[in-house]
């Protein structure tokens, strides 16, 4: 009766308003997405225009117009700031950068591996009322005090590159161990023993043949602290051996002299395998 | 209806950001070449804000922070190069990849150490892993004129071969050094 089609006029009242409240929504939704639209299209014309005119200006040298006289003084320095600081990050790529500080100079000593860049440390050097060292990141066992007892106060250029090198030689070392410790694991048998310097290494590796696998066992010494090959080197086929075997160990003997020990390790398996 | 229309906008606005994306980069390439404001422009920038009817301002007191960052890291450029001698006489980037978490530049530097002058040429890949930041150098290319020593051009040859940069850095200062010595010690004995 009068009820039920008084609900139904609710209901329907209800409906209408929800789908008018909709309607407005999506107007609304549709007004900012045009506006955005717009806005877009604006900033994409400013710079369109932008770029052709530094096009053109560079293609046309003879009618070199300032580009300083539709910048702002701020946007002028902002960008020799830029150009400054990609300078200072070219020195940082050289080995050896550095910032003045209020008492002397902080320097920053960067290490690689060929053209992988690692580890860097830094040296806060006090220059008055001599030269000394006032804060430093310098790993523990390299011989940091020595190195500055013979050339800090005489020729600090001469200190700088002497600690880079140890330093340079030591992150060499260490890079080529935990290479290969990540590439080769597949043919090391146990852990690789090394000690902090990086300059005792121990490891026992196995080389596929014919189907089999030999063992053979390396020890490596660098008595050079700034160089990243070994001084010495012993390898021997531990378990039972033919005399080629014992071959093969001073082949491996002379490789690990000379080249990276990663380089070594790819060197061998790779021509073991092609062997196979 | 209104729904489709609704995607064409979005649409829209996405090649627009696209669009913009590329444009500024490339705006930001051009502006990377070195002779983009000249030294004059410069320095008159500078004087701008030393310039006695400054408004004073917020803006004002961002501006001199600008340029007292600007004259401590000059500062410090200008010290390296005496301190190491080795002078960049231009550089020039220009990005050549950007994702979300690798950057790949392609750079062109010339300059000289002590009197031995340079161009190189490469490119600088930097990847973010997690905090990390690795940076790797590739595509190495190394102009020096050696003159007469063979040796240089072997040790060139090498460094770039394995991408070497900082190698060829640290062994071009001490060979400069010791060419500079030789050269004076030379000089004083004519």
């Amino acid at each position: 009766g009068v009820f039920t089609h008084l609900e139904m006029l609710e209901t329907q009242a209800h409906e209408a308003g929800r789908k008018q409240e909709e309607k407005e929504q999506q107007e609304e939704k549709l007004a900012s997405l045009q506006q955005r639209v717009e806005e877009l299209r604006i900033q994409r014309d400013q710079l369109r225009a932008k770029v052709d005119l530094q096009q053109k200006r560079k293609s046309g040298k003879k009618e070199i117009v300032s580009h300083a006289a539709e910048s702002s003084p701020g946007a002028v320095l902002d960008w020799k700031l830029r150009r400054v600081k990609g300078m200072l990050q070219i020195f940082y790529l050289t080995g050896i950068s550095g910032k003045l500080t209020k008492r002397g100079v902080c320097f920053s000593i960067s290490t690689a591996y060929e053209g992988t860049y690692l580890d860097s440390y830094y040296l806060d050097l006090l220059t008055k009322p001599a030269v000394q060292i006032h804060r430093h990141s310098i790993p523990i066992f390299i011989p940091l005090e020595q190195i500055s007892k013979r050339y800090l106060q005489t020729d600090i250029r001469r200190f700088l590159s002497v600690l880079a090198d140890h330093l340079n030689a030591y992150a060499r070392r260490k890079y080529q161990a935990d290479q290969l410790q990540e590439r080769f694991s597949d043919h090391l048998e146990g852990s690789l023993q090394r000690n902090s310097l990086c300059n005792l290494l121990a490891f026992n590796y196995k080389v596929p043949s014919e189907g089999k696998t030999f063992p053979f066992s390396a020890r490596l010494i660098y008595t050079d602290l700034c160089c990243s090959l070994p001084t010495e080197v012993v390898v021997s086929c531990t378990g039972k051996c033919l005399g080629m075997w014992k071959e093969t160990a001073a082949a491996h003997s002379e490789l690990f002299r000379r080249m990276a020990l990663h380089k070594a390790f790819c060197t061998f398996i790779s021509a073991g395998e092609e062997v196979d | 209806m209104d729904i489709s229309k609704c995607q064409a906008y979005e649409d829209e606005i996405k090649l627009l950001e696209e669009e913009i994306k590329l444009l500024a980069e490339q705006c930001e390439d051009i502006q990377q070449e070195s002779t983009f404001y000249s030294e004059e422009e410069i320095l008159m920038a500078i004087k701008a804000f030393q310039s006695k009817f400054q408004r004073e301002s917020k803006e004002h007191e961002s501006r001199s922070d600008l340029k007292d960052q600007l004259e401590s890291l000059e500062a410090d450029l200008s010290f390296l190069m005496k301190f190491t001698h080795i002078q960049f006489t231009s550089h020039s980037k220009r990005t050549v990849e950007r994702t979300r978490n690798r950057t790949v530049q392609k750079h062109r530097i010339s300059g000289k150490c002590h009197s031995l002058s340079f161009q190189l040429e490469f490119q600088l890949l930097e990847m973010q892993d997690k905090e990390k930041v690795s940076t790797v150098i590739t595509d190495l290319s190394i102009v020096m004129e050696s003159g007469e020593d063979s040796n240089v051009s072997k040790f060139v040859s090498r460094t770039e071969e394995h991408g070497d940069l900082l190698k060829f850095f640290r062994s071009l200062s001490s060979y400069a050094e010791w060419y500079e010595h030789r050269r004076s010690t030379f000089l004083h004995f004519k």
